[in-house]
C-alpha cells in the first residue's frame, strides 16, 4: 500500500519521481512502553489494547513522502526486557534512525530510555538520529514523567522528541516524519520545500487515527 | 580413458563464491556464483586443486549464450562423461583449476572475503569473492598445505614457496583430467595455446567443457549415454548433503526421506489398557510412543500431560499420586505465601523483585487475551496466571521471570485450570526449556547453531544461501525456538504440538528438525525472492497462522530417520539429536550429558575436535561463533 501512496502523490509530475531513501530505524525502550503499538500504527494504522510482547524481533516497512523524496523506512521493532539485551546491538547496528520510547506514566522507564541513548550514542552509528518517544500520552492524567522534563534531556541531548500516543495515533506519524527530515537524502538540494509538503501531511494525520490512510 | 583421469578426493569446498577476476578469456564467468573446490588428486602424486564451477546449472542466459559465441568456437563437440569415475567427479565439471604448483603468492582482502591468486608473473590467476562468511578456513587449510610466508611490505599477502615442478607439467596433467580425447582438435589447440599462454588456455578449455555442459539441451550435440549420464550425475548432485558443516564439506548422499503420517492421538481406552490395577503405567514407552505419533485425546489431556511434564512420575501408581497431590499443593501455598506476605517495605527495597512483579503484570496483561479464556477485564485466570508466574519467582529466584514464560504457561493453566497443578506442570516444562531463558542467551545461541548444523547436514543448500545471506545465524528462528511455536501455532495445535514433543521422541533436540522440516518448506520461496536477513525474519515472522502442525511434524520425522539412517553421520550432528557418537572425544563429554551441556563445551572449545577421512574437520560451533560475534554484537 505504501507503493500506491507514493505513485499517485508523484506520478503526476513523472520528473521527480526519481529520488528514493532507504533508512533503517530501530524501536528501544523498556517492556510495554508501546514500542510495537507505535508501529502497528504507523504502518497498519491500527491499535491492540493488548498488543502481545515481542519475542526476537519484528520487521516491518512503511513509506512516506516528503517533497521529491520517498523515503522507506525499514523499522525494526525489538523485545524490550532487559534479559533480551544482549540482541540489541544486532538491530541497531547499521541503522540510521532510532526511537527510544518511554512510558509518560511510569518514571522507570523514562531512567531506561537514557541509558538507552547512551548506548546507542556510543555504541551506534555516530551519525544515527535519535528521537525520544513519550507514549502513552493519553493517559497524561496518570503522568510520572513530566514533558518539559524530557524536553530538557532531549535538548542536552540533541534528539527530536514528542510525546505519542499510539492509542490515539497523536503525534505517531510526525514523529516518524521528523526524522525522515532529519536524515541526510543524498545529492539534497533543499530541504525548505520538503518540509511544507511534509507539513501538510502531517496536519493531515493529526485529524485522526490515519497513518494507514495516507497509503490507500 | 580412465588413466586419464585421475580420482579426486574433496578436501574443501565453498558455496557462495563469486568470481571476481578471471583471464580475458573467461569474462563470461566474472561476477558469477559458483563453489569453490580444494581437492587431492588420489593418485600416487597427491597433487592438489583450487577448482571453481558455477554453481546454477539450471540459469543459462541468453546473455551469456551470446557472449561465448564469441569463445566457442568450436559448435559441435561431444564428450563423453561415461567411465567408471566415482559418481562424485562427475558432479564437478571442472570450470577453473589451477594446481597448487601454480599458485606462487595469493593476497586476502576485504576483511578476508576476497582472495586473489597469482602465478608469480603480472597476472591474476583468479579473485574470488566469498558472499558468506569469508577465507578464513580456506586460509588456514592453504597455510597448512602449502610452505608460505606472509610478506613483509603487506601483511595481507601471502608468498608460496617450493614450487617443485615445472608449471607445464602440471597443467598437462590437469588437462588430461578434462577428457577432451574426442575431439582432438580442441585438444591440439589448446595445448598449442597452453604454450604461449599457458593460464588462459586451461581457463578456456575448462570453460569449454562448462558451456557444454552448462547449455540448454537443445544447444547440445550430445548423445544419449551423455545424456543419461549427464542428468544422473545432477540428480545425483541433487540427492546430496555435505558430510560435515562449518567450512569443510565432503559431498555424500542421505538416503530417500519416508513418509510417517501421523496416527491417531492417544484414545482413553489405550490409556486405561496401559494402566494396571495400582493405577500404574505398565509400557511407558508405548504410551509415549503413541502420544508421539498422535497426540493425545483433549479429554485425557489434563491426566497424561502431568505425566508428560514430570509432575507425576511414570512410575507411580495411583495412591502415589494421591500423596503426592497433597504435597506437592502444601508447597505450592507455602512458596506463594512468601510473595504474598511481602510488606509495602521490604518491596521498596528489593529492587530486583519489584522488577520481575512489575514484568510479571505487564505480560499477564497481554498474553492471549484474544482467547476467551483469558478475555475481557478483571478476568481471574489473569490473577491465576499472575500468581503462578510470581510464585516461580520464589521456585526460582535465579531466573526469576522472563518474557516468554507467560507463553509457556497460558495454555497450560487454559487445561488445567486448577492453580496447583498448572504451577508444577509449568516447572516441568520450564525444566524441558530453561536454556532458553539464559541471561546471556547462551542457551538460545546453542540451540540456534545447533539448527544449523543440522539444517546444513540436511540441506546444504539452503544452508549455504542463508550463510551468504547474513542469516546464517538462524535468527529469525528465535521466536520459533523461544516459545516453542506458541505464537505460530493456534491454541489446538500448540497443545498437540507440546504434547508430542514432550515425549522427548524419537530424538533429543527433535523441535529443531521441526524447524529444518519448515525451512525446507520455504527454501523455494526465500531463495527465489533472494530474501536477506530482514526479508528472510519477516517471511518466518509471517508464517504465524499459516503453519500445519501434521505435516511439519510428519515431515520432520521423515527427516529424522533420512539423517538417522545417513552412513556419513557426524559426530556433531548425532550428538545434538543424542545418538551415540562413533569416537569417544573428551571434550564432547558423556553421551549422558544434556545435548545442551554438551553444545556449550563443544561452542567453546576452540581446537578442531573430529577428524574424519583424514580431513581435520574443525566444530561448526567455532563457525558459528565467529557469525554469532559479527552479527550479534
Amino acid at each position: 500500500m505504501a507503493t500506491n501512496r507514493t505513485g499517485t502523490a508523484q506520478r503526476p509530475n513523472g520528473a521527480t519521481q526519481g529520488k528514493i531513501c532507504q533508512f533503517k530505524l530501530v524501536l528501544l525502550g523498556e517492556s510495554a512502553v508501546g514500542k510495537s503499538s507505535l508501529v502497528l500504527r504507523f504502518v497498519k494504522g491500527q491499535f491492540h489494547e493488548y498488543q502481545e510482547s515481542t519475542i526476537g524481533a519484528a520487521f516491518l516497512t512503511q513509506t512516506i513522502c516528503l517533497d521529491d523524496t520517498t523515503v522507506k523506512f525499514e523499522i525494526w521493532d525489538t523485545a524490550g526486557q532487559e534479559r533480551y539485551h544482549s540482541l540489541a546491538p544486532m538491530y541497531y547496528r547499521g541503522a540510521q534512525a532510532a526511537i527510544v520510547v518511554y512510558d509518560i506514566t511510569n518514571q522507570d522507564t523514562f531512567g531506561r530510555a537514557k541509558t538507552w541513548v547512551k548506548e546507542l550514542q556510543r555504541q551506534a552509528s555516530p551519525t544515527i538520529v535519535i528521537a525520544l518517544a513519550g507514549n502513552k500520552q493519553d493517559l497524561a492524567n496518570k503522568r510520572m514523567v513530566e514533558y518539559e522534563e524530557a524536553q530538557t534531556y532531549a535538548d542536552e541531548n540533541g534528539l527530536l522528541f514528542m510525546e505519542t500516543s499510539a492509542k490515539t495515533a497523536m503525534n505517531v506519524n510526525d514523529i516518524f516524519l521528523a526524522i525522515a527530515k532529519k536524515l541526510p537524502k543524498n545529492e539534497q538540494t533543499t530541504g525548505q520545500g520538503g518540509s511544507a509538503q511534509g507539513r501538510r501531511l502531517a496536519e493531515g494525520d493529526a485529524g485522526a487515527k490515519t497513518a494507514g490512510n495516507c497509503c490507500k | 580413458m580412465e588413466d586419464c583421469v585421475e580420482d579426486c578426493e574433496e578436501i574443501f569446498s565453498q558455496d557462495g563464491v563469486l568470481l571476481k577476476q578471471a583471464p580475458a578469456s573467461h569474462i563470461t564467468f566474472v561476477n558469477t556464483i559458483g563453489t569453490l573446490y580444494l581437492s587431492e588428486s588420489l593418485n600416487s602424486n597427491k597433487k592438489r586443486f583450487i577448482e571453481w564451477k558455477p554453481n546454477d546449472i539450471t540459469v543459462d542466459s541468453d546473455i551469456q549464450d551470446q557472449e561465448w559465441a564469441v569463445v566457442n568456437t568450436i559448435q559441435k563437440r561431444t564428450r563423453t562423461l561415461s567411465g567408471n569415475y566415482p559418481a562424485d567427479y562427475q558432479n564437478r565439471i571442472k570450470c577453473i583449476k589451477f594446481n597448487f604448483e601454480e599458485i606462487k603468492s595469493f593476497r586476502v582482502a576485504n576483511k578476508s572475503r576476497q582472495i586473489s591468486f597469482y602465478d608469480g608473473k603480472a597476472d591474476c590467476l583468479c579473485i574470488f569473492g566469498f558472499q558468506h562468511g569469508n577465507s578464513d578456513t580456506l586460509l588456514a587449510i592453504l597455510k597448512r598445505m602449502l610452505r608460505i610466508s606472509v610478506s613483509k611490505r603487506d601483511k595481507h599477502l601471502y608468498i608460496v614457496y617450493d614450487a617443485n615442478f615445472p608449471e607445464f607439467q602440471q597443467l598437462d596433467k590437469s588437462f588430461a583430467e578434462l577428457n577432451i580425447q574426442r575431439d582432438s582438435r580442441t585438444l591440439w589447440s589448446v595445448f598449442r595455446n597452453l604454450k604461449d599462454h599457458p593460464y588462459e588456455a586451461t581457463f578456456e578449455a575448462f570453460a569449454k567443457v562448462t558451456d557444454y555442459v552448462y547449455r540448454s539441451p537443445e544447444q547440445r550435440d550430445i548423445d544419449d549415454v551423455d545424456k543419461e549420464n549427464l542428468n544422473r550425475s545432477i540428480s545425483e548432485y541433487e540427492n546430496t548433503t555435505t558430510h560435515s558443516q562449518g567450512d569443510y564439506e565432503v559431498v555424500a548422499k542421505v538416503p530417500e526421506r519416508k513418509d510417517f503420517p501421523r496416527l491417531r492421538p492417544l484414545s482413553v481406552e489405550q490409556w486405561k489398557g496401559h494402566l494396571n490395577s495400582e493405577g500404574k503405567i505398565e509400557d511407558v514407552e508405548s504410551v509415549k510412543t503413541l502420544i508421539f505419533r498422535g497426540g493425545v485425546t483433549p479429554c485425557l489431556r489434563s491426566e497424561v500431560w502431568k505425566f508428560l511434564l514430570d509432575y507425576f512420575p511414570w512410575s507411580s501408581t495411583e495412591a502415589d499420586r494421591q500423596k503426592l497431590l497433597a504435597t506437592k499443593s502444601d508447597e505450592y501455598y507455602n512458596m506463594k505465601l512468601q510473595w504474598k506476605r511481602m510488606t509495602k517495605v521490604q518491596e521498596d527495597n528489593f529492587s530486583d523483585y519489584r522488577e520481575r512483579k512489575s514484568l510479571i503484570e505487564k505480560d499477564v496483561n497481554r498474553t492471549d487475551r484474544t482467547l476467551d479464556f483469558y478475555a475481557g477485564d478483571n478476568n481471574a485466570n489473569l490473577q491465576t496466571l499472575n500468581d503462578i508466574l510470581m510464585t516461580y519467582i520464589m521456585y526460582n529466584f535465579d531466573l526469576g521471570y522472563v518474557q516468554g514464560m507467560s507463553d509457556l504457561l497460558s495454555p497450560i493453566l487454559m487445561l488445567l485450570e486448577s492453580e496447583v497443578d498448572s504451577f508444577w506442570c509449568f516447572v516441568g516444562f520450564m525444566n524441558k526449556v530453561i536454556r532458553n531463558f539464559d541471561i546471556d542467551q547462551a542457551g538460545m545461541k546453542d540451540q540456534l547453531s545447533n539448527l544449523h548444523t543440522l539444517l546444513a547436514f540436511v540441506n546444504p543448500q539452503l544452508a549455504n544461501y542463508l550463510d551468504t545471506h547474513d542469516s546464517g545465524n538462524m535468527f529469525f528462528c528465535f521466536r520459533w525456538l523461544l516459545v516453542w511455536f506458541k505464537r505460530e501455532l493456534s491454541q489446538e495445535d500448540v497443545m498437540r504440538f507440546w504434547e508430542v514433543l514432550w515425549t522427548g521422541y524419537p530424538c533429543e533436540n527433535f523441535h529443531l528438525l521441526v524447524c529444518v522440516a519448515i525451512l525446507e518448506t520455504e527454501k523455494q520461496n526465500i531463495i527465489q525472492n533472494n530474501f536477506g536477513f530482514t526479508e528472510i525474519l519477516k517471511h518466518i515472522n509471517d508464517l504465524n497462522g499459516k503453519l500445519d502442525m501434521a505435516v511439519m511434524l510428519n515431515k520432520a520425522e521423515g527427516i529424522f530417520y533420512q539423517i538417522k539412517e545417513s552412513d556419513h553421520l557426524s559426530d556433531n550432528v548425532r550428538l545434538i539429536l543424542g545418538m551415540p557418537l562413533l569416537q569417544t572425544q573428551t571434550s564432547y563429554g558423556s553421551h549422558e550429558q544434556s545435548p545442551f551441556e554438551d553444545s556449550t563445551e563443544l561452542s567453546n572449545s576452540t581446537q578442531p575436535c573430529c577428524s574424519v577421512d583424514n580431513v581435520r574437520i574443525s566444530p561448526d560451533e567455532v563457525a558459528y561463533e565467529r557469525s554469532i560475534n559479527s552479527s550479534f554484537l
